[in-house]
């Protein structure tokens, strides 16, 4: 039992991350309806500058997250600026071989520019943790999850309350009526790519201390982000947030009670369920 | 007559919306039936239930005295009913010929032979002169002439247009108009939907209105045009617009 | 005045094309009368593989226009099948192709059963999806596979029919195996284009709703796209896995082989018969280069000394990827329809230009 909820606990606190993964990819799907491709290799670059950060100048990946999420914000906004916009009108394919060639861009030059290694940032606490309630719980995928919470949290009450987080939620509702309203629909955009962007750079930084640093990480993340995103219901953040939890615990249980060489793969083929069966998401009303 | 298509209590619901209830009318061999309605009267979701878009939740549809709800579009299309789409569907990146030869090709498995007849059906919507462009570049009112073009190349018995007419100028329309009664001449029964009154009125032997998915009336167009329930739910507003 | 069709391809036979075609074919079949040289001859047979993979993928991808990502499946498993028949139960390869081929049409089936009932967007998640799961069985199941250890092959026995025997030393026997299979991938193309099936999948990647309104039954003859882009796609999965004599789950089912198919044909122009082959030379010459220069010094154009081969192996040789990107982010942006949309506009406007100069424009001609 003890082992059921140990590995519903990391579940739990890895999910977290993944939510925050989801989240971005689905604010860019929402307003712009372009399937990033390109989200893992995001984060990726986020888990680097965190990495170049903390070898550097020794900033602790945490208190760096207030250099990496404006530094991803602006990358991602000029990455819409200069790329994706050309193609919002273009088709659905194009779109996401543009964000796959972005991809295999950014990947591939930080790997000219920093090889292939496996990076290790290692922080006082990497590997310390403490026990609660009889189960271990690990201080860094601790303070990862509480700072999710607390982005995420904000990111709510951004959407909700401030005027450009409801422009950004009308134009996710229905590009064409916001932009009879009158909202600057091409601002929207460019914020919600940075915005998203941001959100895949933070949650690489919160990842940083835990995981192995190499160009080629961002992959497996951003089908895993998929997978969150589909499992919540495409464009809806919530969603996004139970799928990221959902899929965190799926993955820790299938480790404990399946193979920890299959987690990923039952991930997948959840995914394929949902898509077949619930296509609009756990949450998502049925379509007929 | 002997009826080709019979339409027997047909309920068509989404969720708890109900697009069609109980929808039954007949359509005759030869003759051209109108379809009326206000916006929303469920017209072109009859028309999906009918071709085997989606089945309807009630009732049947027999085809020739076959019963055909419950079939996939190509096989209601191999028996012999076609549809066009209100918002037309070129395949863009095909030449207009090979859209038409698509069609043509339901009924023969050689490329020549469903040029030839491709051709055929270019010339008697007499779009013939632009063969050879993209379809997706056509101006709207060549779109809908290739619709019918298509269509027809699937050797049909029974063509159901979906407002053939909707954005096309007088000269057009009329042609268009012409095009259905040339082709009721060589003997195809046809189910029309339409907004425009006066072409209906004059193309229809029979109308069926429908108002809020239930049949209101149905009888020859005078008759249908003096009812008074009609003309509360329906003429009424076309008229006056 | 609506834009006048580019013409995707001449309709039905043409005397002089196939001529052509048959000299392209017994030109480059002398290659090794000529050279031996391994680098050269290496070139050739990547190029060879791209051409039908890529065209492979153009089936269902281009004609069907069912944008598979998940093609390394099929890729895979015809490489695996091929391998663990040779390695484990001495089958001849030969015959293990053609088994590979068999269960690729067995797995094409029952992916094609899933995937397609998605459309867009979800189809390629699917897609992916598969061939992952793929992927991470082939390394979890050691026993089966060998997992990430991969499949080492210590030899490939000698073809010995009643005519001549074909020892697969050297690199010969492969650049024919290798031609052989980009001809007939290529010309299953050309069947597909010049049929009913071209016309039928074209329908469905046009629009699949008018298609099924046409008679078109979309869902089987979207298997059937996939069907035949697997069959060819395992075949090419077992001659690379013999090529290369090794396998292993990320060389076979990672998803950069997937992504390498679509982007053959996106780069050369998709849905068209010659867009893969250019898609392949473009790709193979720049990868290929990229990752090992001295291939110009065999093939005579620099001399060993030149600095250009020094910089490229000192500094470029794990950019090859890198440029694929930038390679497919500006022909999304600025030639969606390839090298080959590009070369048509551009004779396009030389037409016009020249029937300007010779006066007035005729009626535009019919496509066929």
């Amino acid at each position: 039992m003890n082992v059921f909820f140990q590995s519903l606990l990391s579940g739990v606190l890895v999910g977290g991350v993944y939510a925050l993964i989801g989240i971005g990819l689905t604010i860019i799907f929402g307003v712009m309806r372009v399937i990033n491709f390109a989200h893992g290799d995001l984060l990726m670059l986020g888990m680097y500058v965190t990495w170049g950060l903390f070898t550097l100048f020794n900033i602790d990946p945490y208190l760096s997250l207030l250099i990496t999420a404006p530094v991803l914000f602006l990358w991602g906004a000029l990455l819409q600026k200069v790329f994706i916009n050309r193609v919002l009108d273009a088709l659905p394919q194009n779109q996401i071989l543009l964000t796959i060639g972005l991809g295999l861009v950014m990947s591939n030059a930080v790997m000219l520019g920093f090889t292939s290694d496996y990076r290790i940032l290692t922080t006082s606490y990497s590997s310390s943790s403490f026990r609660l309630f009889g189960l271990s719980v690990s201080e860094p995928l601790l303070f990862s999850f509480l700072v999710t919470v607390a982005i995420t949290g904000a990111l709510f009450w951004f959407l909700q309350t401030t005027d450009t987080g409801q422009a950004i939620r009308a134009t996710a509702q229905d590009r064409d009526a916001a932009q009879l309203m009158g909202i600057n629909v091409k601002r929207m955009s460019v914020l919600a790519f940075g915005l998203g962007t941001a959100l895949a750079g933070i949650a690489g930084a919160l990842l940083a201390p835990t995981y192995y640093i190499f160009p080629q990480v961002g992959g497996p993340f951003t089908l895993k982000a998929f997978v969150v995103v589909v499992l919540g219901g495409m464009g809806s953040v919530v969603g996004a947030t139970l799928g990221g939890i959902l899929i965190g615990v799926t993955e820790s249980l299938s480790a404990v009670y399946v193979a920890s060489g299959l987690k990923e793969l039952v991930v997948y083929v959840l995914f394929l369920l949902i898509l077949l069966f619930r296509p609009s998401g756990l949450l998502g009303k049925s379509r007929t | 007559m002997p009826a080709i298509l019979e339409i027997q209590h047909v309920s068509k619901h989404f969720g708890g919306l109900a697009a069609n209830s109980d929808v039954s009318f007949d359509v005759g061999l030869g003759e051209i039936v109108g379809l009326i309605g206000p916006n929303g009267a469920g017209k072109t979701t009859l028309f999906n239930c009918i071709t085997g878009y989606y089945p309807p939740t009630r009732g049947e549809v027999l085809f020739k005295g076959v019963r055909v709800n419950g079939l996939q579009p190509d096989a209601v299309c191999r028996l012999g009913m076609v549809r066009t789409w209100q918002k037309v569907r070129p395949l863009a990146k095909m030449t207009v010929l090979d859209n038409v030869m698509v069609g043509a090709l339901a009924r023969t498995h050689s490329l020549r032979v469903a040029r030839e007849a491709a051709r055929e059906q270019l010339h008697v919507v007499r779009l013939e002169g632009k063969a050879g462009f993209l379809a997706g570049g056509l101006p709207i009112g060549e779109r809908k002439k290739l619709e019918v073009a298509r269509a027809l190349a699937t050797r049909p018995e029974l063509l159901l247009l979906d407002e053939v007419m909707g954005g096309l100028n007088q000269s057009e329309s009329e042609e268009i108009i012409l095009l259905i009664l040339e082709l009721k001449r060589l003997g195809l029964t046809q189910v029309v939907i339409e907004h425009d009154m006066k072409a209906i009125m004059r193309l229809s032997d029979r109308l069926v209105v429908l108002n809020s998915g239930e049949k209101l009336a149905e009888g020859p167009p005078r008759e249908v045009a003096t009812n008074r329930d009609v003309i509360t739910a329906y003429l009424g507003e076309a008229v006056d617009a | 005045m609506p834009p006048r069709a580019l013409l995707r391809a001449p309709r039905g036979f043409s005397a002089p094309a196939f001529l052509a075609y048959l000299a392209v074919i017994l030109l480059v079949a002398l290659v090794p009368q000529l050279s031996h040289k391994p680098l050269i001859l290496h070139m050739w047979i990547m190029v060879f593989l791209a051409i039908a993979q890529g065209s492979a993928w153009n089936v269902v991808g281009g004609y069907a226009g069912q944008y598979s990502v998940g093609h390394a499946a099929y890729f895979g498993i015809g490489g695996y099948i091929t391998m663990l028949l040779l390695e484990q139960h001495q089958v001849a390869p030969w015959y293990g192709i053609g088994l590979a081929v068999a269960g690729s049409l067995i797995l094409s089936v029952i992916i094609g059963s899933i995937t397609f009932r998605l459309r867009g967007p979800y189809f390629v998640l699917a897609s992916i999806a598969m061939a992952e799961i793929i992927r991470l069985a082939a390394l979890h199941f050691r026993d089966f596979t060998r997992g990430a250890e991969g499949i080492l092959l210590s030899g490939i026995p000698p073809l010995t029919t009643p005519w001549f025997t074909v020892k697969f030393l050297g690199k010969v026997p492969f650049f024919y195996a290798t031609l052989g299979l980009a001809v007939i991938v290529v010309s299953a193309n050309w069947l597909v284009q010049h049929s009913k099936l071209g016309y039928t999948f074209q329908a469905i990647r046009e629009d699949q709703d008018a298609a099924h309104s046409l008679g078109i039954n979309p869902t089987l003859h979207k298997n059937l796209a996939l069907m035949i882009s697997a069959a060819f796609t395992a075949s090419a999965g077992g001659l690379f896995a013999l090529y290369v004599r090794f396998i292993d789950p990320n060389i076979a089912f990672g998803i950069d082989v997937s992504v390498q198919m679509v982007l053959i044909c996106i780069i050369g122009g998709i849905g068209t018969i010659l867009g893969p082959v250019v898609g392949s030379v473009v790709l193979v010459l720049l990868s290929e280069t990229l990752r090992n220069p001295k291939w110009l010094v065999q093939a005579g154009v620099m001399s060993d000394e030149s600095p250009t081969v020094n910089f490229i192996e000192a500094h470029l040789s794990n950019a090859h990827v890198l440029f694929y990107g930038v390679l497919v982010v500006v022909v999304v942006l600025f030639a969606p329809e390839g090298f080959l949309g590009l070369l048509r506009g551009a004779t396009a406007r030389l037409r016009k230009r020249l029937a300007a100069r010779r006066g007035p424009p005729s009626r535009p001609a019919a496509a066929a």
